[in-house]
């Protein structure tokens, strides 16, 4: 398999503090990963290693190249977005189309205009008179007009209205993803984000807590929710987590049987949401 | 090589107040004041009565003479205010080259494009070394063709012939070869200190003035202080090196000789005869080709390969 990523041993140490804590990890092409852990957790940390921005220990691998040495290289095959609106607030966008134009090799000026024909951004507008929305946009219709294999994507939406923060994605899967490409998100807002993952990586205290794809997750997760009286009964099943919700209890189990389970109530497939919730408790490890 | 285009072009999007603007102000005001003094001589004095005087009496002065004097002029006194701003101009822009966009956290859209450190860091150097000088060379050479066709409209309405009195002397396109020369000069001649200035713009967490002008004013004072313990004397510290560093620069500058009514024109400050004072192309390349430079050149690589080395971890926290 054609991996994208390839990390052994990947760690970062902060004056002391270890961010990224020996990670091994790979990523293969065409698939959409989220990168999900809570605050602190090393997500960026990571993926300023990936993207050339930080320097690590350990091995590591993006698309061939040695992203600390290469970054420049690098960047022709991968775009990110690392935060929300930090597009320079002095430039005006056909000023930013033209500077990409010139010096990305894989950016195509028509595909550009074509995204931002769907906003309210025109060329003239400076990127200081632009809402928050709009810089994304912009952003996003910048990248999106650049044909590379590596699309990182870190809280691209946050303090984005939920409007924006659908139209964001939808654009990004029906306009942008295919076969050749792969494309790493984090973000807070997780279940705004589930179905359009193909994998999970949940990351805790630098440690890859949680690495599967979202089919295994269907596979190997359960959720059953139990009347009081049969929760006795459930628990004996060893659940990994459980929680109550209005009075009913509900356990996450892994690998069980699930003829025994549906005896004693209903079955569901646990959101992201909640598997990530279990996992930070300890559950899962 | 469209990269650094592109980045060049960039800068000085970025900066286009102070790079285009602040000439175009300096040459709007040099136009505006040539009216003024215009104006106010036609309202005291009908007709221009002395003004014509003024030019009859100039035409009978000596050609060698008159002609000294425009091409000083040109050189050394027309550009002064021209230079002087784009110290300023160069001096702020360096030193918020590489501080800005760490500031408002648009440098993680910098590093995203597919430029590396040392491009970017080339195309800053490129833009205060090359782009600004020449855009204030270019505004300076336009105004003082305006005021020359404003002056030569009114000298000729005069009945006199702005051909003979000036506009044919003082070998204007001389003056300006040698005013671009000095501007490009002086970008090799002040490195160590645009290094300096990238160096502190690389890492200052935040007022980048501060910790510019902090540090060498900290060394000078110790030092001074130390030989004055030692020695109870005042000998060389910092302070002098760069004062001497300035004074040996190769700008054209002007100043009024002791009060005798007499132009001086020199390349930098005659203290020292380290080198030669007098504006020519030689005095220019001695300068750029002494050891002096060469000592500037390396303490200007240390700042800006430190200054490159803390760029590229610009982004790790």
């Amino acid at each position: 398999m054609n991996n994208v990523i390839e990390a052994r041993g990947l760690t970062k140490r902060y004056k002391g503090t270890v961010a990224v804590d020996n990670i091994d990890l790979q990523i293969p092409s065409g698939r959409i990963v989220g990168l999900i852990g809570p605050n602190g957790a090393g997500k960026t940390t990571a993926l300023k290693a990936i993207l050339g921005l930080a320097n690590y220990e350990g091995e590591l691998n993006v698309l061939g190249k040695n992203p600390a040495k290469d970054r420049a290289a690098l960047m022709e095959d991968v775009c990110f977005i690392a935060d929300v609106a930090v597009l320079p607030r002095w430039i005006r966008v056909w000023q930013l189309i033209e500077l990409t134009e010139n010096i990305h090799p894989k950016f195509s000026r028509e595909k550009c205009l074509q995204y931002l024909e769907s906003t309210k951004i025109t060329l003239d507008h400076k990127v200081k008179q632009l809402s928050k929305g709009m810089v994304v946009q912009l952003h996003l219709a910048i990248v999106m007009a650049i044909d590379v294999k590596l699309l990182v994507l870190d809280e691209p939406t946050l303090g984005l209205d939920i409007l924006f923060r659908k139209k964001f994605y939808t654009n990004l899967l029906n306009d942008y993803f295919d076969e050749e490409r792969t494309i790493i998100i984090t973000t807070h807002q997780v279940e705004e984000i589930e179905h359009i993952l193909s994998d999970l990586i949940f990351i805790q205290d630098g440690r890859i807590a949680l690495n599967c794809s979202m089919e295994e997750v269907q596979e190997n997760y359960v959720e059953l929710i139990v009347a009081p009286d049969k929760a006795a009964a459930a628990r004996d099943l060893q659940p990994l987590y459980e929680r109550e919700l209005f009075g009913r209890f509900i356990f996450l189990y892994k690998n069980s049987n699930r003829e025994q389970l549906k005896a004693l109530g209903e079955l569901h497939t646990p959101s992201v949401a909640d598997l990530f919730v279990a996992t930070m408790s300890g559950g899962i490890a | 090589m469209s990269r650094l285009i592109a980045l060049v072009k960039r800068e000085f999007w970025e900066n286009k107040g102070a790079f285009r603007t602040t000439p175009l102000v300096i040459g709007g005001i040099y136009i505006v004041l040539t009216l003024m003094f215009l104006i106010t001589f036609n309202h005291f004095d009908n007709e221009f009565q002395s003004l014509k005087e003024l030019a009859r009496f100039l035409s009978q002065t000596e050609v060698g003479l008159r002609s000294e004097i425009i091409y000083g002029v040109t050189i050394a006194v027309f550009p002064g205010l021209f230079t002087l701003a784009l110290g300023f101009v160069v001096f702020f822009y360096l030193l918020g080259s590489l501080y800005d966009d760490r500031k408002d956290r648009s440098i993680l859209f910098w590093k995203s494009l597919p430029a590396s450190d040392t491009l970017t860091l080339g195309s800053k150097l490129l833009a205060a070394m090359v782009v600004a000088p020449l855009i204030f060379w270019v505004v300076y050479v336009l105004t003082q063709i305006v005021i020359m066709l404003i002056i030569s409209a009114v000298v000729a309405s005069l009945g006199e012939n702005p051909w003979t009195l000036f506009l044919s002397l003082g070998s204007p396109f001389k003056a300006w070869s040698m005013v671009l020369l000095s501007y490009l000069a002086q970008s090799i001649w002040a490195l160590p200190l645009y290094g300096w200035l990238m160096l502190v713009s690389s890492f200052a967490p935040r007022i980048p003035l501060l910790f510019a002008v902090l540090p060498p004013v900290v060394v000078a004072v110790l030092q001074i202080w130390i030989e004055f313990l030692q020695t109870f004397t005042l000998k060389k510290n910092l302070f002098g090196v760069i004062g001497e560093w300035f004074a040996n620069s190769p700008l054209i500058l002007s100043a009024d000789n002791h009060g005798d009514d007499k132009l001086s024109v020199s390349l930098g400050i005659p203290l020292t005869d380290t080198f030669g004072h007098e504006v020519t192309v030689g005095n220019i390349l001695d300068r750029l080709f002494s050891t002096h430079m060469l000592i500037g050149l390396a303490v200007a690589a240390v700042f800006l390969g430190t200054a490159l080395w803390l760029r590229r971890r610009a982004t790790e926290s």
